[in-house]
C-alpha cells in the first residue's frame, strides 16, 4: 500500500489487489522518521485511476457487443502485472487517531511522509490495545473480519444513551437482547419495553432448558400477571397516566387531583371508590364526563385492580433485580396503543420515584420502537432529567427518523445495523459522535447481522462486528405464511 | 505402406497451424531474457517522452501522378477471409547503457463473421550499444536465414532498434499470414516500399510471392502518407463522386535500392470523406486487383473508409498506458530494476514551456 494524497482529515491510499483491505478496516500509516503514526479507517473502496483502463477495456469491445476473442501468446507473463495494475484499488480513509509514544491522539494536523511511510493493516484486537478498550466487565459483541472478538466493557454503557439502528430482520433485538442479558450478568437492573413480546422467554436456552438468567426474567404482561391497585400508586405517577396518555385537561386534572386526595385520606382509595366519586362529583358537566371517560379508560385497560392479591409489585421486581441483577420485561405485545402508553406512564414514574428515593442506584432502560408508546416530552426527559436519575436508555428502532434530532446529537454509542435508503443513512448520520461518511459508507454495504460499533464503547474507533449467537429463546423471528417446516 | 492423403483444404482461415514455424517468437523470448539479464539489479529512467513509434519514415518522389478518373468499386460479399497484420513498440524507459523497449504484434482475421486475434508478446529488450548488433543479428537470422541487408547498413542506431525490432516482428507475421491463409486478403499496415532499412526487397518480394502461391492478394494501408501530386497530398485530392472508389497513380518512383513492389492507389472506401493510400501488389492481375478490393468491402467493416480488421489490428498491438505500468512493474519485480525518476530536463529548464511539442 501506498500513501497518495490527504485531504483534510481523509486519506487516499493506493492498494493493490493482493493486500486485500476492505471497507471498516484500519490501517496504520507510520512515518518512522516523523516517529508518528496515524491511524485510518478504510471507509471507502474504488478503482484506482490507471492511465489507460479505459482503453484496455475498449479495446476487447468492437462493436460493443461480445468481446473480441482471441489468443493471446504472451511468453514473458506480464498479463498477470497487466491484471494487477488494472485491479489496483484507492482507499478512502478517514484518519480517526495519531499515535505518538504510544499515546493516541484524535489529531490529523500532521503529514506523514509520501514516499517513506509504511502502510500495513491494523488488527482490532492491536487497536483495542492501542486505545485501550478494556475493562473489568466485558462484554463479546461478536467478531471480526480478522477473526478477532470485539469486547466492550459494560461500563462504557453505563450512564450513556444508546441507539441501536437497522433496518428490519438485521439482527437489532438480537444484539439488544445480548447487551441485556450481560447487563444482568453483571447485577445490573434492566427494564425492557418488549413490544414485540420477544424477551420474555430470555431465561430459556434455544431448546427449552432452564438458564442462568432464568431466576433473573421478570416477565410482566399487563392486564395478566402485571397490575396494580390504585392505593399502591403514587398521585404524580397516576396524573402522569391521565394528563399524557389520556390527555385530561387541566381543569378537570385538578378535579382528579382534589378526589384521589379525598379518597386516600378516607383511606378508601380503590376502583369502586374513585367511579362512586366520579359519579357523585357535583361540577361541571364536561368535566365529569372528561374523568368518568378517563375512569372507564383505566378500567378498561384491566391494568388496575382493587384485589391487592392480584398486584405485582413492580417495585418488588426492581428490588430483587437491584440485589442480584434482573431483567423487567414489560410485554406490551398484547396491549392497545391506550394501554401501551398507561403502562409506559406507570413503570417510568416508578422508575423515577424508586431513582429519587434511592430505592434504586440505576437502571438500564431498553426501549423497543419507543415511538409507538412514548409520549413527546419524555425524550427530552430521558436524555436529561431521567439520565440524572439514573435512567440509562437504549432505543431499539427500524424507524431512525422517529427519534429525534436531539436524541442522535446526545447519543453515546450506537449500534448501527445495515441501512440501503439514503434517507435513513442520512438521519443516523446526525450522531454527534461519528462523521457522516463513515455512517453512509459503511453501513450501507453491512451484510446481516454485521454492526458497525459507534462511540464510547469503542472510543470512538467505528468497528464492524459480526454480532454473536446466543444460545437463548429469542422468540424475535418473524412468523412466516410459507414456512419450510410446515 | 504410408499412403500419403491429399485432401484440398477448404476456405477457412487456421492461423497459425501448429506446424508452423515458431523459432522467431522462441528468440524474441531468448533474446528479451538475456537482454533483461544483463541490466539485473541496475536502476532505470522512466521514459519521459513516451510515445508510439509505430510510423514509418517516408521519402518524398516528385514525379508522382494522380488519375483524376476514378475506378468505381461495387462490394462483393463472396465469403472471403480477411486477415490483418500489425505490430507496435514502446520505449519503457533508459538504463545508463541503454534502453528497454516492448515490442508486441497482433494478426486480426474476420471469419464467419466473427473477428478473432493472435497477439504475440509484449516482448522486453534492454538494447544497449554493446549488444544491439548481436541482438539484431540473432532475430533476424532465427527466422530470415538469409541476411539481406549489407552488414553495417543492418545494424540501426540505438533509437531506431525498437523499430527495427518492431518491423522485423511485423514482417515474421506478414510472413506466416502469407503462408498460412489461402485465397484471403491480407492486409498490411504501411505500404509495399521496399528497400529501405526495415524491409529488404527480397524480403518483402518472398512475402508476397507466398501470399500470391496461396491465392491471397496483398492489399497495404497507409494510415498517413506524405506523397503529393502537383504539391498536394493524394489523399486530398477527391473527386465528387460516389464512394467506394480507387484513384490510381503513375509515375512513382523512388531512388535506388529503395523499390516499389505494388502500384499506389488512393482508397475512399465508404462514404467518409476520407481516403488512404492502398498499395497493391504490382503482380496481381488489375481485373484480381480491383476484385480483391470489392471482396473486402464486401466483406469488412469500414469506419472512415478503414478496413474494421486493420483497425483491430493496430488497437490490440498499441501498448497502453496500464500496460506499459505492467511492464515497469514486471522488470522491477522479475529482473530487480530499480525505477529512478530523473527530473525531465526540458521541464526543468523551461518550466510549463518545456512540454513536449514546444522543446
Amino acid at each position: 500500500m501506498k500513501l497518495y494524497r490527504k485531504e483534510g482529515n481523509i486519506l487516499q491510499v493506493l492498494s493493490f489487489p493482493s493486500e486485500n483491505a476492505e471497507k471498516g478496516d484500519y490501517l496504520l500509516v507510520e512515518d518512522t522518521d516523523a516517529g508518528k503514526a496515524l491511524i485510518a479507517q478504510v471507509i471507502d473502496v474504488q478503482f484506482a485511476a490507471i492511465p489507460g483502463v479505459l482503453e484496455e477495456l475498449l479495446r476487447t469491445l468492437p462493436d460493443g457487443g461480445e468481446p473480441i476473442q482471441g489468443e493471446d501468446i504472451d511468453p514473458l507473463e506480464i498479463a498477470p502485472h497487466i491484471t494487477y495494475i488494472q485491479d489496483a484499488s484507492l482507499l478512502i480513509c478517514k484518519i480517526r487517531a495519531t499515535l505518538e509514544n504510544e499515546m493516541l491522539t484524535p489529531s490529523s494536523s500532521w503529514l506523514p511522509s509520501r514516499s517513506q511511510s509504511t502502510i500495513k493493516k491494523l488488527s482490532v484486537p492491536a487497536l483495542m490495545k492501542l486505545a485501550k478498550v478494556d475493562g473489568k466487565l466485558p462484554i463479546i459483541l461478536g467478531g471480526t473480519k480478522d477473526s478477532s472478538l470485539l469486547t466492550i466493557d459494560a461500563s462504557a454503557i453505563d450512564g450513556t444513551l444508546n441507539i441501536i439502528t437497522g433496518k428490519k430482520g438485521c439482527g437489532k433485538s438480537h444484539l439488544s437482547k445480548l447487551l441485556m442479558v450481560s447487563l444482568v450478568g453483571y447485577k445490573a437492573t434492566v427494564v425492557v419495553f418488549d413490544l414485540n413480546g420477544e424477551y420474555g422467554s430470555l431465561g430459556m436456552t434455544n431448546d427449552g432448558k432452564r438458564n442462568m438468567y432464568y431466576d433473573k426474567i421478570h416477565a410482566l404482561a399487563p392486564g395478566q400477571n402485571f397490575k396494580v391497585a390504585l392505593d399502591q400508586l403514587h398521585l404524580n405517577v397516576v396524573m402522569g397516566i391521565l394528563i399524557h396518555a389520556l390527555h385530561l385537561p387541566g381543569t378537570s386534572a385538578r378535579e382528579f387531583r382534589r378526589l384521589w386526595k379525598q379518597l386516600k385520606d378516607s383511606g378508601k382509595l380503590t376502583l369502586n371508590a374513585l367511579g362512586e366519586a366520579i359519579r357523585n362529583l357535583n361540577c361541571n358537566q364536561h368535566v365529569k364526563d372528561a374523568l368518568a371517560s378517563r375512569f372507564h379508560s383505566l378500567i378498561n385497560s384491566s391494568f388496575f385492580t382493587d384485589n391487592l392479591a392480584e398486584a405485582a409489585l413492580l417495585e418488588e421486581c426492581l428490588m430483587r433485580a437491584k440485589d442480584q441483577g434482573g431483567a423487567i420485561i414489560v410485554n406490551l405485545k398484547s396491549t392497545s396503543n391506550i394501554d401501551r402508553q398507561i403502562v409506559v406512564e406507570y413503570v417510568l414514574g416508578k422508575l423515577v420515584d424508586s431513582l429519587q428515593s434511592w430505592k434504586l442506584k440505576a437502571t438500564f432502560l431498553f426501549a423497543e420502537e419507543a415511538h409507538l408508546y412514548l409520549r413527546e416530552t419524555y425524550w427530552d426527559d430521558i436524555v436529561t432529567r431521567m439520565r440524572h436519575f439514573g435512567i440509562f436508555t437504549t432505543f431499539i428502532t427500524n424507524q431512525p427518523d422517529t427519534i429525534k434530532d436531539g436524541i442522535y446529537r446526545q447519543a453515546d454509542n450506537i449500534f448501527l445495523f445495515n441501512f440501503t435508503n439514503e434517507h435513513d443513512l442520512e438521519v443516523v448520520s446526525r450522531a454527534a459522535r461519528v462523521d457522516a461518511e463513515t455512517v453512509k459508507c459503511i453501513a450501507r454495504d453491512l451484510p446481516p447481522h454485521h454492526c458497525l460499533t459507534l462511540g464510547r464503547v469503542v472510543h470512538d474507533f467505528p468497528m464492524v462486528t459480526r454480532v454473536r449467537t446466543l444460545d437463548l429463546k429469542t422468540m424475535g423471528e418473524t412468523r412466516l405464511f410459507f414456512n419450510a417446516a410446515s | 505402406m504410408v499412403i500419403e492423403q491429399y485432401t484440398v483444404t477448404t476456405q477457412r482461415y487456421n492461423f497459425p497451424q501448429p506446424s508452423m514455424d515458431t523459432s522467431l517468437p522462441q528468440r524474441f523470448v531468448e533474446q528479451s531474457i538475456q537482454s533483461l539479464r544483463q541490466v539485473r539489479n541496475q536502476t532505470f529512467q522512466l521514459n519521459q517522452h513516451a510515445i508510439q513509434q509505430d510510423s514509418l519514415y517516408e521519402k518524398i518522389p516528385m514525379t508522382l501522378q494522380l488519375k483524376r478518373q476514378p475506378l468505381p468499386l461495387t462490394p462483393r460479399s463472396q465469403e472471403t477471409l480477411i486477415a490483418a497484420v500489425d505490430t507496435s513498440t514502446i520505449k519503457i524507459g533508459e538504463t545508463s547503457t541503454g534502453i528497454i523497449i516492448a515490442v508486441r504484434g497482433a494478426n486480426v482475421w474476420k471469419q464467419n463473421r466473427a473477428y478473432r486475434y493472435k497477439r504475440l508478446g509484449p516482448f522486453i529488450f534492454h538494447i544497449t550499444e554493446d549488444n544491439k548488433k548481436d541482438l539484431f543479428k540473432a532475430l533476424e537470422k532465427s527466422y530470415f536465414s538469409t541476411q539481406y541487408g549489407s552488414g553495417h547498413q543492418s545494424t540501426p542506431h540505438l533509437l531506431q532498434m525498437p523499430m527495427r525490432l518492431a518491423s522485423l516482428l511485423e514482417r515474421w507475421l506478414q510472413a506466416m499470414i502469407a503462408k498460412v491463409a489461402t485465397n484471403g486478403i491480407l492486409l498490411f499496415d504501411g505500404s509495399l516500399t521496399s528497400g529501405t532499412i526495415d524491409t529488404p526487397v527480397q524480403r518483402m518480394r518472398e512475402i508476397l510471392s507466398t501470399a500470391r502461391r496461396h491465392g491471397n492478394i496483398v492489399l497495404a494501408f497507409s494510415k498517413a502518407t506524405s506523397l503529393r501530386s502537383n504539391g498536394y497530398l493524394i489523399t486530398d485530392l477527391l473527386p465528387e463522386r460516389d464512394s467506394p472508389y480507387l484513384l490510381e497513380t503513375t509515375g512513382l518512383r523512388f531512388k535506388p535500392p529503395t523499390l516499389l513492389l505494388g502500384d499506389v492507389y488512393v482508397a475512399r472506401l465508404n462514404k467518409a470523406n476520407l481516403a488512404f493510400r492502398l498499395d497493391i501488389d504490382y503482380e496481381v492481375p488489375t481485373q484480381d486487383r480491383m476484385e480483391a478490393v470489392e471482396r473486402l468491402i464486401g466483406n469488412d467493416v469500414f469506419q472512415q473508409s478503414y478496413p474494421e480488421t486493420l483497425r483491430l489490428a493496430h488497437i490490440l498491438c498499441t501498448f497502453t498506458a496500464n500496460e506499459a505500468l505492467a511492464i515497469q512493474h514486471f522488470i522491477t519485480r522479475k529482473h530487480g530494476i530499480q525505477i529512478i525518476n530523473r527530473p525531465d530536463m526540458h521541464r526543468l529548464l523551461f518550466g510549463s514551456f518545456g512540454r513536449e511539442g514546444y522543446a
